[in-house]
């Protein structure tokens, strides 16, 4: 079964987490962005992280991309605290430094795209960490995101650090879903198995 | 750890299942003290129970904890307040409060600050923040009047009897 779909935008594409996507994924996690993140050190937790991208994607709880520029994995978008029956999300986009702004922002609308349409999910979260890339906060200002809050000290950096977070979030201007049987085939309510007929927004894995 | 302490006039302690129903219930049957959550009010007693229950399921993971406020003298519940959503990564916690109309300021002025305290001091938390309904009156006033700060509003955040509702943000830091 499928829950994570493929999904093409202008320079590349995100793609479902493969074990083989491990080393890749090592070497992303030797960049991270988000003050007091660690460098990884070992690779087993990412052979648990792409088991948990599909469990976590089959009870819709996250959705995690590999985002693949020129063929080769130079980011991971990632849809988490995914509440169903409150059509909204958190979103993050982690990147090598190679990564542009450009592919960036095209692979985290693309996502959100697929999740407004697929789920009809109305309004996508994203915190922006004090010490990140300040170019982010204009990135996401130029994809409708608004600030919504500072979070003071809500991101811990270190053992007696802290950092702000700014909340941004877009709510889309979208009609709410009607209640449908769990698991009816309709586009008011679709099972979460991207394979079959009903499979028109992303290409099978 | 003691869980249970007093300040000024009132005790503050965690609920026991068997005892406390009659009285949760009294205080959260009336839908104008779970408004600004926003929840709907108890209709039935049994929903107490079952509240104490899931209260202490939550503390017993240090999930949540529970406090009720209670007159030192009278033993009159006035107030549940609680944190919950506890990340002891981040040193962080939800709180959130249902008061009595005999919950006013100058009885919260007594009772917060110790409530504070020991979730500071004695968890170790550096941020509690409160997420309420926005636009709930009397509820932000008391949260400036209390030192809490306005962070922003957060919009959309739950979905409660056909609305979305956008939810108000206000916090207190430990080195506030």
């Amino acid at each position: 079964m499928k829950f994570t779909p493929e999904l093409s935008f202008s320079g590349g594409r995100v793609r479902p987490l493969t074990y083989d996507d491990v080393d890749a994924l090592f070497e992303l996690y030797q960049h991270p962005e988000l003050p007091g993140q660690r460098v990884l050190d070992n690779k087993d937790n990412l052979i648990r992280m792409v088991d948990l991208s599909v469990q976590m994607a089959a009870t819709q709880r996250g959705m995690m991309w590999a985002l693949e520029v020129d063929g080769a994995i130079t980011g991971m978008v990632s849809a988490f605290d995914w509440q169903p029956s409150l059509l909204r999300t958190m979103l993050r986009v982690d990147g090598l430094p190679q990564l542009t702004l450009a592919q960036r922002s095209s692979a985290l609308k693309v996502c959100m795209d697929f999740m407004a349409e697929k789920y009809h999910l109305r309004n996508f979260g994203y915190q922006w960490i004090e010490g990140q890339n300040e170019e982010f906060k204009t990135m996401l200002t130029e994809l409708g995101f608004k600030q919504s809050a500072v979070m003071r000290d809500a991101w811990r950096s270190g053992e007696t650090s802290f950092a702000n977070v700014v909340q941004f979030n877009i709510v889309l201007d979208k009609k709410k879903p009607v209640a449908g049987r769990l698991g009816e085939d309709s586009d008011i309510n679709p099972g979460q198995n991207l394979n079959g007929d009903n499979n028109k927004d992303g290409g099978a894995a | 750890m003691n869980w249970n302490f007093s300040a000024g006039n009132f005790s503050l302690r965690l609920p026991v299942s068997e005892q406390d129903g009659d009285a949760l219930f009294a205080l959260l049957k009336e839908q104008s003290r779970v408004d600004h959550i926003p929840r709907s009010a108890m209709t039935v007693d049994v929903q107490a129970l079952d509240e104490l229950r899931r209260m202490a399921m939550r503390f017993e993971t240090r999930e949540a904890a529970f406090w009720l406020v209670e007159g030192l003298y009278d033993k009159q519940l006035i107030a549940r307040i609680g944190i919950q959503k506890i990340n002891w990564m981040l040193s962080c916690a939800q709180l959130q409060w249902e008061l009595s109309n005999a919950a006013d300021l100058p009885v919260l002025q007594e009772v917060m600050p110790p409530l504070l305290n020991f979730c500071f001091s004695e968890l170790g938390l550096h941020r509690i923040e409160v997420r309420l309904r926005a636009g709930s009156e009397p509820h932000e006033t008391l949260l400036q009047q209390l030192g809490f700060h306005y962070e922003g509003c957060l919009p959309a955040q739950i979905e409660y009897n056909d609305t979305s509702v956008d939810m108000a943000l206000y916090s207190r830091l430990s080195t506030d």
